[in-house]
């Protein structure tokens, strides 16, 4: 029983764009919350919980006690932990993420490098993902129980079911290196070949070339998740109410599903899919790592190899901090997409 | 004259596991142009799934026989596409409960046009189709800028005005409305009937009108016919059956709604009114008050962080051996007041006493206070744990106070009070076995066993059936009668408050604006809001005896 | 109605809806099928040390040469250490197994203890717990993961930490969720005014309609949790002393087995990971289906 329910002759003021300006200020401040609550984590993850950040880092290698106290101070490991926390936080404004340790160059310059080819194989994949499944979800939801819904739930289930890396694998393998007759058809490694004739459309379908296992991997293995959202989803709306309405009005089914029940569906499933943003990022970096794909995928990997601390902090601000920038955008898209949630 | 809607021998069964269930059973009705039926039955009787067999809306699993005719076509027997031109265009719904029935995510102009769109043989300019849009709706009361409006930016008896626009969109020869006003407060209820009924009127169109209650149905149609088990029991014209109904089920409806004024639905006799001095039980306040409320109010932060007030500075007493009823319309603070009443809720002024001595809010004092003070909810259903058996629903209270001396003997008699007998019979089910009535009387029980001195009821019976209704309120009156026990009755329904309350508290806006004894308050009302209400209640034809 | 049922057997009669719930169970055939896959890989796993020499997975102890394709003697070939692929898959299955249902249990601890507390006591500690779950819920798990097993010293317990903490934003969420719908019903308000205080309210009405279906999530998790376990190995940051098939697949790579072409090698770990994650995804799902009826298809 709601107390508060409006009655018939009150109207509601119209009192909508503050309302909006204290959501997008309430977003923000979150998102910027979050965003201090990773670089806290970056800080506590990297200096505190190692004990001695400058031990992990040489622990493949027997270093002498002046070299690990010249380690030390180099990374400023020998100052009090609230100055350290003060001088990461300034420098971090700054846009210095610190000094590689086996590259002994600025992380950030080196991310910097590797952000675009991250960019170009998720941004790829991802929205190939989206769009597959969506109309795998929509098709199998709507004809709940038929064949189409069988296939598509076991196939999707089955790749879910596989780790990225397994069938980056077995996919460089079949199509990188050749199996029996079968030669190799893609790129095993990298994302350009050097002996590329000079002109931007060669480039460009060089890199398209390179490109095609490892964004294979990835959507093969996220699109199951979209689908199985944008399927419940659908299953969901399609015992409402407003479907039957919209059947006696006379609509055909096919008009029912694509004016009616789809939009309703589509919504929810908007946030779930950026709520999944960091599984396709994860899922991006075992695949960098198996096509060595140079993006910060890979970049990690080579700095936990080491451990290259300063270059996994850098890595894990980075990737962390962008997921949870695009899903503060996503639910402000979402604001503006969704009757309900816009006025409520 | 071809009728608009002939149904000949209409049986509708589901097929259910393996089997077959019956859900209609051999129901012909015809009507005519600018004719009015209104469709009366409880809840599962069959009613619905008639009304939507008219448009062939039933799931994949409705096997109907006999025929439906809309306008002298049989409605089995059409084409998908001539089936698709004849929904809207022959017969439109107003559908129960408009919430779910209009899509949340369009606007309601949006949806409004859209039958039109598609029932006319060519493309309709968007001028024309808004300034029709603009028509339906000035036709239903309803400013022209709603139509940029979503469902739910609209209350609910905006919303079922948009659902009639929508109906009348196409010019149907008929209109089916599916418990059009259920839901609904008393006011927007009587102001959606009278539109509904105007509308039809206006344009010679033909009404089917669904509902539990009759006197809804009464005050909207001209015909009538009752719905009992998947059969038509008994058909004529409306007054004759409210005033003189033959079959034993039209009479149940029919007393289930009693008629403020008439001293005949008034079940308070003359010796058990305010008997509270014969039989004291000590203890209570200088002026006889149990429970009483002092100044109370209490505020809702919402989501967007904007106060609301929903009870403010409300004295109430809830005296010994008497039964209050608190009305008011939903919204009106009397559900918070209940609340607060019960110590659930903190108020932010004012205080509430038991015994004369203040409520505490934590601890021992408050413990104490939860057994003499007891909750009986609106709805049985959610108020037992569907895990639990009805020995433990009603053993509960005790557990909860770790009063387990005798606890089988207990539970047997508070059972027994409750009037479930033999109380063995029903130890060992779970609610889901029971019926509504038994489950609320369930509820009933587990609030007896602490041996409280009042019952806080909050819409005791709104969700029961008809039948059960008068049951559950005898059992009330009955404990009133044996116990001395005092109710507060918290409702909507003015005919309820009239037929089992000595006193009388109306509420409006979180405040009381006229109290009394019910003879008094009910038959000669001074506040104009407690006209307002008595004016909107659904009166039966039938002329005060 | 039922007749007169004696009070005596509410147990039994409790017995039976359990076996009413079995029932819905079996009507799912991947449930069924999914059962029956978990049960014989958890005995494999279980039974490895007494149907196998231990001794046969040391790389000092076998003859055999490198990478063999399969035969007679090697049923699935040999790795790089010409150690057998089918003795190194069965063990493997071992570390799987237990990761993955150690570091489901902790999500589901943790994830429990998040949910309730939010949606019961709601206020602040809500508001703080819920940004709390919503921050770990968007931080790509992996890379907390990844950045966790770094700076902790090696080993199996590390590995539990890492993919416990990352995966239990999902089970909190859905507890409070649970836990809300509960506590809207008007019995939890029957019972507070009946004089329940937490305890009571919490233990005796949320608690047993919140745990079946956070038995069915972590049974989910265990199924993401053994992929997330497979991908640490694979990126070197396992139990170096612990045969695993993320581990194996890591040798495979970094051997030169995949441009060699040894697909034997490659195949049976991530043929054993799939399986075993599909059979605990398709339990889980079955699960939800007997707790939802919503999610029955077709019945009503």
């Amino acid at each position: 029983m709601t107390d508060t329910r409006d009655r018939d002759d009150v109207r509601r003021p119209p009192a909508r764009a503050p309302r909006i300006l204290g959501f997008v200020a309430l977003k923000l401040g979150g998102g910027a919350l979050s965003l201090l609550l990773v670089v806290v984590l970056g800080f506590f993850l990297f200096r505190v919980l190692p004990g001695d950040p400058a031990r992990t880092m040489t622990r493949s290698a027997p270093v002498s006690a002046e070299q690990l106290a010249a380690l030390r101070h180099r990374f400023g490991l020998d100052q009090p932990l609230y100055v350290q926390f003060r001088d990461f936080l300034g420098n971090l404004v700054r846009g210095e993420l610190g000094t590689s340790y086996t590259y002994n160059r600025p992380v950030a310059e080196l991310i910097g490098e590797r952000i675009g080819p991250t960019v170009l194989l998720v941004g790829t994949a991802t929205v190939l993902a989206v769009l597959l499944g969506l109309w795998m979800g929509t098709r199998a939801a709507w004809r709940h129980g038929g064949s189409a819904d069988r296939w598509f739930t076991s196939v999707g289930l089955t790749l879910w079911s596989v780790p990225t890396f397994w069938l980056g694998l077995l996919l460089l393998m079949a199509f990188g290196v050749g199996v029996g007759p079968m030669p190799g058809l893609f790129p095993v490694a990298g994302m350009s070949s050097p002996d590329v004739p000079p002109g931007v459309l060669p480039r460009v379908l060089d890199v398209g070339h390179h490109l095609v296992l490892p964004c294979v991997t990835l959507v093969a293995v996220i699109h199951a998740q979209f689908m199985m959202v944008m399927r419940s989803s659908l299953l969901e709306e399609m015992g409402e109410e407003y479907l039957t309405t919209a059947r006696a009005k006379g609509l055909r089914e096919d008009l029912v599903r694509r004016r009616h029940a789809v939009p309703n569906a589509l919504l929810p499933t908007v946030t779930l899919i950026f709520l999944h943003l960091g599984l396709v990022v994860s899922g991006a970096i075992t695949v960098e790592t198996v096509f060595s794909w140079p993006g910060l995928g890979l970049l990690t990997y080579e700095a936990l190899r080491v451990p290259d601390l300063p270059l996994l902090q850098g890595t894990f601000i980075v990737l962390a901090g962008s997921v949870i920038v695009m899903n503060v955008l996503a639910e402000l898209l979402y604001r503006v997409l969704d009757p309900r949630v816009r006025a409520s | 004259m071809t009728p608009v809607l002939d149904m000949r021998d209409v049986s509708i069964s589901y097929r259910a596991g393996g089997g077959l269930r019956r859900a209609v059973t051999d129901v012909s009705l015809s009507l005519e142009a600018g004719q009015t039926l209104g469709l009366a039955g409880e809840s599962g009787c069959g009613k619905t799934t008639l009304a939507l067999s008219v448009l062939r809306l039933l799931p994949r699993s409705a096997r109907v026989e006999g025929e439906v005719l809309l306008g002298g076509r049989d409605v089995g027997k059409l084409t998908w596409g001539g089936l698709r031109a004849v929904r809207w265009a022959g017969a439109s719904v107003v559908f129960q409960g408009a919430m779910h029935a209009l899509n949340p995510v369009r606007t309601v102009g949006d949806q409004i046009a859209e039958p039109i769109r598609l029932h006319s043989a060519e493309r309709v300019p968007t001028a024309v189709l808004r300034a029709r849009v603009a028509e339906l709706l000035e036709q239903v009361e309803l400013p022209v800028e709603r139509r940029d409006a979503y469902p739910h930016e609209l209350s609910g008896g905006q919303r079922q005005r948009v659902m009639i626009a929508m109906a009348l969109a196409c010019e149907p020869s008929l209109i089916i409305a599916d418990e059009p006003t259920t839901a609904l407060d008393v006011v927007v209820q009587s102001q959606v009937l009278t539109l509904l009924r105007n509308s039809v009127a206006r344009r010679d169109v033909a009404l089917l009108v669904i509902s539990h209650d009759l006197s809804v149905l009464a005050n909207t149609c001209g015909r009538l016919a009752v719905m009992y088990q998947g059969e038509l029991v008994e058909r004529g014209r409306a007054e004759r059956l409210v005033t003189s109904p033959e079959h034993r089920h039209t009479r149940a409806l029919a007393t289930a709604f009693p008629i403020v004024g008439d001293v005949s639905s008034r079940r308070v006799g003359e010796g058990e009114r305010s008997g509270g001095a014969d039989t004291p039980r000590g203890g209570a306040a200088s002026n006889g008050a149990l429970l009483s409320a002092r100044g109370v109010s209490v505020s809702f932060t919402d989501g967007a962080r904007i106060r609301t007030r929903a009870v403010s500075g409300v004295d109430l007493d809830v005296c010994e051996d008497e039964i209050v009823a608190l009305v008011g319309q939903s919204g009106s603070g009397k559900t918070t007041l209940a609340r607060t009443l019960l110590g659930l809720r903190r108020p932010d002024a004012g205080g509430v006493s038991y015994l004369g001595a203040p409520l505490a809010h934590t601890g021992g004092g408050l413990r104490a206070f939860r057994r003499r003070v007891q909750l009986v909810l609106q709805d049985p259903t959610g108020a037992l744990n569907p895990r639990h058996t009805v020995y433990e629903a009603v053993a509960e209270g005790l557990r909860v106070h770790g009063d387990v001396v005798n606890e089988g003997e207990r539970v047997r008699a508070a059972l027994e009070a409750a009037e479930l007998r033999p109380a063995e019979e029903f130890l060992g089910r779970f609610p889901h076995e029971l019926s509504g009535g038994q489950r609320q009387r369930v509820v009933i029980a587990g609030a007896l066993v602490l041996d409280p001195r009042v019952l806080v009821a909050d819409e005791p019976v709104a969700s029961l059936d008809a039948t059960v209704r008068g049951e559950v309120l005898e059992l009330l009156l009955g404990l009133r009668r044996e116990r001395g026990l005092s109710t507060l009755v918290i409702t909507h329904d003015l005919g309820l408050a009239w037929s089992i309350a000595d006193r009388v508290a109306v509420m409006r806006a979180g405040e009381v604006v006229e109290r009394g004894p019910v003879e008094q308050v009910l038959t000669s009302p001074e506040h104009e809001y407690t006209k307002a209400l008595l004016a909107a209640v659904p009166v039966l034809t039938r002329t005060v005896t | 109605m039922t007749t007169n049922p004696p009070s005596g057997n509410v147990r039994s009669r409790r017995l039976a809806a359990l076996a009413d719930s079995w029932r819905v169970y079996r009507a799912e055939r991947g449930g069924v099928l999914g059962l029956a896959v978990l049960v014989c890989a958890v005995l494999l796993a279980v039974l490895a040390p007494v149907l196998t020499d231990s001794a046969e997975l040391d790389v000092t102890g076998v003859d055999a040469s490198a990478l063999r394709p399969p035969g007679a003697q090697h049923w699935l070939g040999t790795d790089e250490s010409g150690r057998s692929v089918l003795l190194l898959t069965w063990w493997g299955a071992r570390m799987s197994l237990l990761v993955g249902a150690a570091a489901a249990v902790l999500s589901m601890v943790i994830g429990t203890v998040v949910g309730l507390t939010a949606a019961h006591f709601g206020g602040w500690v809500e508001t703080v717990l819920l940004r709390l779950t919503d921050f770990f819920l968007v931080l790509p798990a992996l890379v907390l993961a990844i950045a966790l097993s770094t700076v902790l010293s090696r080993g199996l317990f590390t590995i539990v930490l890492a993919i416990g903490v990352t995966s239990w934003p999902q089970t909190a969420r859905l507890v409070r969720a649970q836990t809300l719908t509960v506590e809207t019903r008007p019995y939890v308000e029957r019972a507070r005014a009946l004089g329940g205080g937490h305890g009571h309210v919490l233990v005796k009405h949320v608690l047993p309609s919140v745990l079946p279906l956070v038995f069915a999530t972590t049974t989910l998790t265990v199924a993401s949790a053994i992929i997330a376990e497979s991908t640490l190995s694979f990126l070197g940051l396992g139990d170096p002393s612990r045969i695993s098939w993320g581990a194996m697949l890591k040798s495979a790579m970094d051997t030169g087995a995949v441009t060699a072409g040894a697909w034997w090698y490659l195949l049976p770990p991530g043929i054993g990971i799939a399986v075993v994650v599909l059979a605990f995804t398709l339990c889980g799902r079955a699960l939800e289906t007997v707790l939802n009826p919503r999610l029955r298809g077709g019945a009503e």
